[in-house]
């Protein structure tokens, strides 16, 4: 009874959440323009955990996340209320990533072998060397397609369905995914059972 | 394997409690009985805590609003910086498409400049005449136009055409506003040099005329100040001008050879023809289209039935209702007005590959460089026609007789031409000398000369000169009695003159004590 009262606050929350973003979305259209921070203020943590879990990397979070707010920002006037706002601010995010990975990767084809080494070390290492670290860098090689559906999952909290329409993708695909990436984390995690089991 | 997998992805999404309430309950079943789906269950947990745990959440951005609103700013900032540069960004983009646009279609530039060639071309064709449809492009035009290379073009503003060489021989064609006009009468002196009889003066004027009708279709006009030349006029020229020199020579050979020396002009009567024909055969329809904005060559076919048909309608009109008719040709007269608009024309640069253009207040001279007169062999006639053009200088143009006579019934008043078949004039005039001689002035002396003709060159007679014009070579009774009766009112100022020369000279004889013999006026 108790579980059942809790979801349904959760659910009213979530019902709650997705009418106040739509009147500050209305608001905004209608020339308001400062109800802006307001959205900025209620969506900006997830925004920045997403592509920190996306691009495996906390240097860039902020340049995207601010890039993700400039873009929604010029495009809101456009929005059609015809899905979660937090459905279409999760699919900007998201692409928005992907294209400044896609930007990295071109730049370190233009940089000097050892400075793309170094680079590359950092990403490989970016949290120490405990047992969230070799979990962290375990995560980070896994392939893209992968990692952001299991931590939109895992850390976000996001449903199948939820994913399915941040990343464009079928749910089957989804759950799919987000099963290929345990596996293949169980994989690369292999070698570190004995650090994992202490 | 491939069902396996789907049972374990099954798993994963139960993990994730993403299985609707009847397939969980249906997993939850088949795990209870196999220990295989137990254990990947456990490690599907295992990993997805492994996961939670340890993915450390970002921590908070607390500037992250303020460098937000900074960054709208600035992009709105970079927006309009940008938006101001969109123009030129626009005609630059316009320019390289455009560029590469010719670049691959080559023609579409010149066939655009073609089109408004020939859009300027066809304004400025339309509606044109020949000069010389409706105006009077007499004997003695032609015969100017053969020796002085000058057509007129607007006689009463004293507007002419005039047709020239350069130096190095190439043509050129010059349009004064005012200048020296041709000296009268040049057609008469040379019939009177050549001492032509009535029927050679006949043939004169029959070859004359028979250029008149092509020299109308050399010289077009309209009402937009053009005038379209066409370049055969250079080769009319010399044609008229080897014609009747040619014919001259046959005429009256001793005399011709007075004027141009033996051998100047060598060829004979049947190459002159040939010359003739071929230049009458040239139909050359290009024509140098000389406008207030520029100068061009273009092919024209004037509609030269039409324009015939028009000429016809007002003859016959003229032959009904004169008043009317001598109205309609004055109305279908265009003038050609060379004026300030064509100033322009110096700052055009567009057509110096073939034409050279000077402009002053009175003058425009077009150097024609490029453009090719019809070729036919001429004779050079420079040097012939300055010869003739000399000769005609030298004859005075009308020569006045006066015989004495002390009868006390007055002088008789005689002018006639050189040519002695013309016909000549005899007027009474009143006895000045013994007029002048009562009054003793002159004492015995007469001012004519006693008994002798004397030769007068009526060029000094100003006035009178005026009134003795060619017209009155055609004698028309009534109008010769009204010119004769204003004759005589001239010859009474004449006479006032004359008494105050006389006083005058008196004077001048009382301090000098000289006999006169005669006077000339």
């Amino acid at each position: 009874m108790n579980t059942k009262n809790t979801e349904k606050d959760l659910q009213n929350a979530q019902i709650l959440n997705l009418d106040e973003d739509f009147s500050l979305i209305k608001r905004f259209i209608d020339g308001d323009e400062s109800v802006f921070a307001v959205l900025v203020q209620r969506h900006k943590e997830k925004v920045r955990n997403i592509i920190y879990l996306t691009m495996s990397s906390s240097n860039m979070v902020d340049d995207v996340a601010q890039d993700v707010f400039l873009t929604v920002y010029r495009n809101l006037n456009n929005f059609r209320f015809e899905s979660q706002f937090t459905t279409w601010l999760y699919r900007i995010t998201v692409n928005k990533c992907k294209d400044h990975m896609r930007k990295i990767k071109i730049r370190n084809i233009f940089t000097p072998i050892n400075d793309a080494e170094n680079k590359a070390d950092e990403t490989a290492n970016p949290e120490g060397s405990d047992i969230s670290g070799i979990v962290q860098r375990a995560i980070a090689r896994l392939p893209e397609k992968l990692r952001v559906p299991l931590l939109l999952k895992d850390i976000e909290g996001m449903s199948y369905q939820e994913i399915s329409e941040t990343i464009e993708c079928e749910i089957g695909t989804v759950k799919s995914r987000i099963f290929r990436a345990r596996e293949g984390l169980k994989n690369i995690l292999k070698p570190f059972e004995e650090e994992l089991m202490s | 394997m491939k069902k396996l997998n789907s049972k374990y992805e099954k798993l994963s999404a139960y993990v994730d409690n993403e299985l609707s309430a009847g397939e969980a309950r249906e997993l939850e079943d088949e795990i209870k009985f196999s220990k295989e789906l137990q254990d990947k269950l456990n490690e599907l947990k295992r990993i997805k805590q492994l996961t939670v745990s340890s993915v450390k959440r970002l921590p908070e951005a607390p500037y992250f609003e303020t460098k937000l609103a900074a960054n709208l700013n600035n992009k709105g900032r970079t927006y309009d910086r940008f938006r101001k540069w969109i123009p030129a960004i626009g005609f630059t983009a316009l320019a390289a498409v455009l560029m590469i646009f010719l670049k691959f279609n080559p023609g579409v530039l010149n066939e655009l400049v073609e089109k408004q060639k020939s859009n300027i071309a066809g304004f400025y064709q339309e509606n044109l005449k020949p000069l010389f449809f409706a105006s009077d492009l007499s004997n003695e035009d032609i015969f100017n136009f053969a020796f002085s290379k000058q057509l007129p073009l607007d006689k009463t503003n004293g507007q002419y055409l005039k047709l020239g060489y350069e130096p190095n021989g190439k043509e050129f064609f010059e349009i004064k506003t005012s200048g020296a006009p041709q000296p009268p009468d040049n057609l008469n002196k040379f019939i009177a040099t050549l001492k032509l009889n009535n029927a050679q003066k006949r043939q004169v004027d029959s070859i004359l005329a028979s250029y008149a009708e092509d020299l109308r279709s050399q010289i077009l006009v309209n009402d937009k100040n053009t005038i379209a030349i066409n370049p055969n006029l250079w080769n009319y020229n010399k044609a008229i001008a080897a014609d009747l020199i040619s014919f001259a020579r046959n005429a009256n050979e001793e005399e011709f050879n007075k004027i141009v020396p033996a051998g100047y002009f060598k060829y004979d009567k049947p190459e002159v023809e040939t010359i003739v024909r071929q230049v009458k055969n040239i139909k050359d329809n290009n024509y140098i289209f000389f406008t207030p904005d520029t100068i061009f060559t273009e092919s024209y076919q004037p509609d030269w039935k039409e324009l015939r048909k028009e000429m016809d309608q007002a003859r016959e009109q003229m032959k009904k209702d004169m008043q009317n008719a001598k109205k309609n040709l004055k109305e279908m007269r265009i003038n050609f007005n060379f004026d300030s608009s064509f100033s322009k024309l110096k700052s055009d640069t567009s057509w110096n590959k073939n034409f050279e253009v000077f402009i002053d207040s009175n003058l425009c001279r077009v150097h024609i460089s490029n453009i090719n007169i019809p070729d036919v062999p001429m004779p050079d006639m420079d040097a012939i026609t300055m010869e003739v053009e000399e000769a005609m200088k030298s004859i005075p143009p009308l020569m006045i007789e006066i015989p004495g006579g002390r009868n006390g019934k007055g002088y008789s008043f005689k002018y006639e031409f050189r040519d002695s078949t013309s016909n000549s004039v005899k007027i009474r005039i009143p006895d000045v000398d013994s007029i002048m001689k009562s009054m003793g002035i002159f004492g015995k002396d007469s001012l004519l000369y006693n008994g002798k003709w004397k030769i007068f060159n009526p060029d000094s007679l100003a006035s009178l000169h005026k009134l003795l014009d060619d017209s009155t070579m055609f004698f028309n009774k009534g109008e010769f009695q009204k010119e004769m009766k204003q004759l005589q009112k001239e010859l009474e100022r004449m006479r006032e003159e004359m008494k105050r020369l006389r006083i005058e000279i008196h004077r001048d004889s009382l301090q000098k004590h000289e006999d006169h013999d005669s006077v000339e006026i």
